[in-house]
């Protein structure tokens, strides 16, 4: 209880809650306009945060995300455009019912799912990090680099169309953190020389390159566009409804409840994230509705699902962030660094070691939606200003202060040359269609990767241990059907081999490493595998035998 | 791949600091390899619905882009000379003026001014971080 109190003074601190409003009236700003995404304004966040105590940074740092995730529903609702990749299936009900005269109920509706969405995850995170940290603690060095490797893989098959250009940006993303002294040792690597590549490239410079600088270059890459404003109306007199909006919300708590779950889930899932959890649930809703003839209309349901999935993601995504110290998605990844900013190494063991700063991120959580709710109604004022700005003047404000926040970083110049030459890399491979996300985890997770290998060897020079540990072995098996799985995509509704085989396989595979970890549950688990893949077999081969 | 031969091997330790990036240089190298397989097979209609560009058009195509980078070069080449404050106003301000043409100046100039200066103030007064002076300006 302490440990509570504590963690809320920490955040109660009116300097904190004044950061936590201004990040979250910044992350609704930058969620709502198209072009920048979220990860953007986390990452540009991050140098704001450096010279803040830790629990302040973080709790800033989620306002923005909190903010993030809510802001794109208002230009998805109002014009059509979705403000970030989060928010695409938003529009396709509520665009249709802003248009059909209820601008203010859809925002309602939008505001409110958000909210739901937001306080469910946070609710499943804090319950759920303790239990997986304390599986994580039977994890040993050879479990977290397979557990490293998997993310990799699962984050370049989801992330792109082409699995091998993901892979490859994984690669090329834990190759560019090898520069520089080596950790173990200190010996100089890739440094051709210089002392600017010896020191190695800062990380957040890295990633303010390959992911800010890149994307406000494609903004601007068409010279017409790039003067052009976001929507040239002059005044949206909206009012949010609450009221109607809560009462439809309640109407509908299955589908509010459904979404949050999956949204959970794809955030629990390194490399999944809020782009493909919306989707995902508005897909969902739709299959689960008995009258589906108004979706895309203006159902409210087709609000409800892609806001509340995409506010839980972020539960989702800090979980494992928590508990194992593998972010769950980009966002995460960020949040990662700006642990790693402050010495703090999360893993299994966090949330015991440093419980204040783990309440506070909880509680930054909870509140953070709360003051979104607060503030909806007066960002919507700003918003239609923010719409009337043209884009380039909008992109050359943010390039300047990305400038000033690199160099606050160690206060050096250097780091804004990384700045630079990053953002050229990450804008050429944004060019040739190879996904960005891949290569940032493995920028962040270069080193745990190395630690975590050179560790293994240390202890038993045996490679095959990779393979003959359980947990190991279980992300090993998880890691090589994370790559099946977009070729398996591709074969989908063919009735090829290769799709009836898929999913019992997978089961068939996992009940391996689950028998060999032993214990009452697992191995009733690895039994229940089996039986689920061999009833799908019977009923795929069986059946077909038969006729 | 060959500079990963130049990492110094030490007396001491388990596991080589050049092992990592070697794996990683192979695992890159696979990839690769198999990234231009791929694109060898592609079918020729796909290669072929990307037109040939010209010179000229491809720096027309991509002019803000060059633009912006020429210009970001340049702000970092001045830099250690005018100081963070007179560099990205001046930084801010061309790049406006580039991007959005002659017309507003005015209004480009008002934003270069403030939103650095602004921020200039911020980071030195608010968040007490010492941006850099020029040494020419001593600002």
């Amino acid at each position: 209880m302490d440990i509570f109190l504590e963690a809320l003074l920490n955040i109660i601190d009116p300097v904190t809650l004044i950061y936590m409003v201004v990040g979250v009236g910044a992350g609704l700003m930058a969620g709502s306009i198209p072009g920048f995404t979220i990860a953007m304004a986390i990452v540009l966040t991050l140098p704001f945060t450096f010279s803040m105590p830790p629990a302040q940074g973080l709790a800033t740092m989620i306002s923005v995300l909190v903010g993030g995730l809510s802001g794109g529903l208002m230009s998805g609702i109002l014009t059509g455009i979705p403000g970030t990749p989060s928010s695409v299936a938003t529009t396709f009900d509520g665009f249709p019912m802003a248009r059909a005269g209820e601008p203010g109920l859809a925002l309602g509706i939008g505001v409110w799912s958000s909210f739901c969405g937001g306080i469910i995850s946070a609710i499943l995170l804090v319950l759920f990090a303790p239990q997986l940290a304390m599986v994580g603690l039977e994890f040993q060095p050879w479990d977290f680099f397979m557990l490293v490797m998997f993310a990799l893989t699962v984050t370049a098959s989801l992330a792109g169309e082409h699995l091998v250009k993901g892979l490859i940006a994984g690669a090329a993303g834990l190759l560019i953190r090898t520069v520089g002294e080596d950790d173990a040792v200190g010996v100089g690597r890739f440094d051709f020389g210089s002392d600017y590549l010896l020191t190695g490239f800062d990380f957040i410079a890295v990633l303010i390159g390959l992911f800010a600088f890149s994307q406000l270059l494609s903004d601007l890459r068409n010279p017409v566009t790039a003067r052009n404003a976001l929507s040239d109306r002059k005044q949206v007199k909206v009012k949010i409804e609450h009221r109607r909006a809560i009462g439809i919300l309640l109407k509908n708590w299955v589908v509010v409840i459904r979404s949050a779950l999956i949204g959970m889930f794809t955030g629990i899932l390194p490399g999944a994230g809020g782009s493909i959890a919306n989707i995902l649930s508005y897909d969902q809703a739709k299959k689960a509705a008995k009258d589906d003839s108004k979706f895309g209309k203006g159902d409210p349901r087709g609000i409800i699902a892609p806001e509340a999935s995409n506010n839980a993601v972020e539960g989702g995504a800090l979980t494992p962030l928590m508990a194992l110290g593998i972010p769950g998605d980009i966002t995460a990844a960020i949040m990662l660094g700006a642990l790693l900013m402050h010495d703090i190494v999360p893993g299994p063991t966090f949330i015991k070691d440093e419980p204040v700063l783990a309440y506070s991120i909880y509680i930054a959580f909870f509140l953070a939606s709360f003051i979104m709710i607060g503030m909806q109604s007066g960002v919507l004022r700003v918003f239609v200003l923010v719409t009337r700005i043209k884009t380039y003047v909008l992109a050359t404000v943010i390039l300047t202060f990305a400038t000033i926040g690199v160099f606050a970083l160690h206060n050096s110049i250097e780091d804004i040359w990384t700045l630079f030459f990053f953002g050229i890399l990450g804008f050429v491979m944004r060019q040739f269609g190879f996904p960005l996300a891949p290569m940032i985890l493995g920028v962040v997770l270069g080193n745990i990767a190395e630690l975590n290998l050179a560790r293994a060897l240390a202890i038993d020079a045996d490679p095959m241990l990779f393979f003959v540990r359980p947990w190991s072995l279980f992300f090993a098996i998880v890691a090589v059907f994370s790559m099946i799985f977009p070729i398996y995509q591709k074969h989908r509704n063919t009735g090829s081999l290769l799709e009836r085989l898929f999913s019992p396989l997978v089961l068939f595979s996992l009940s391996l490493p689950l028998f060999m970890m032993g214990g009452l549950l697992r191995t009733a688990l690895a039994v229940a595998a089996i039986a689920i893949s061999s009833t799908i077999l019977w009923r795929r081969f069986g059946s077909q035998s038969k006729a | 791949m060959l500079a990963s031969f130049e990492i110094r091997e030490p007396d001491y330790g388990v596991l080589s600091p050049a092992a990592w990036p070697r794996l990683i240089i192979i695992i890159l190298g696979v990839l690769s390899v198999i990234y231009l397989l791929q694109s060898i097979r592609m079918p020729k209609e796909a290669k072929d619905a990307a037109p040939r560009k010209s010179i000229g058009e491809f720096i027309l195509y991509w002019r803000n882009v060059i633009a912006v980078f020429s210009i970001f070069a340049l702000y970092l080449i001045v830099l250690p000379y005018l100081g963070m404050l007179i560099g990205n106003i001046l930084f801010s301000f061309i790049l406006l003026t580039v991007l959005g043409g002659w017309r507003a100046i005015l209004m480009h100039l008002l934003v270069a001014l403030g939103a650095s200066g602004g921020m200039w103030l911020l980071f030195t007064y608010v968040l007490e971080v010492f941006l850099p002076r020029g040494s020419l300006t001593g600002l």
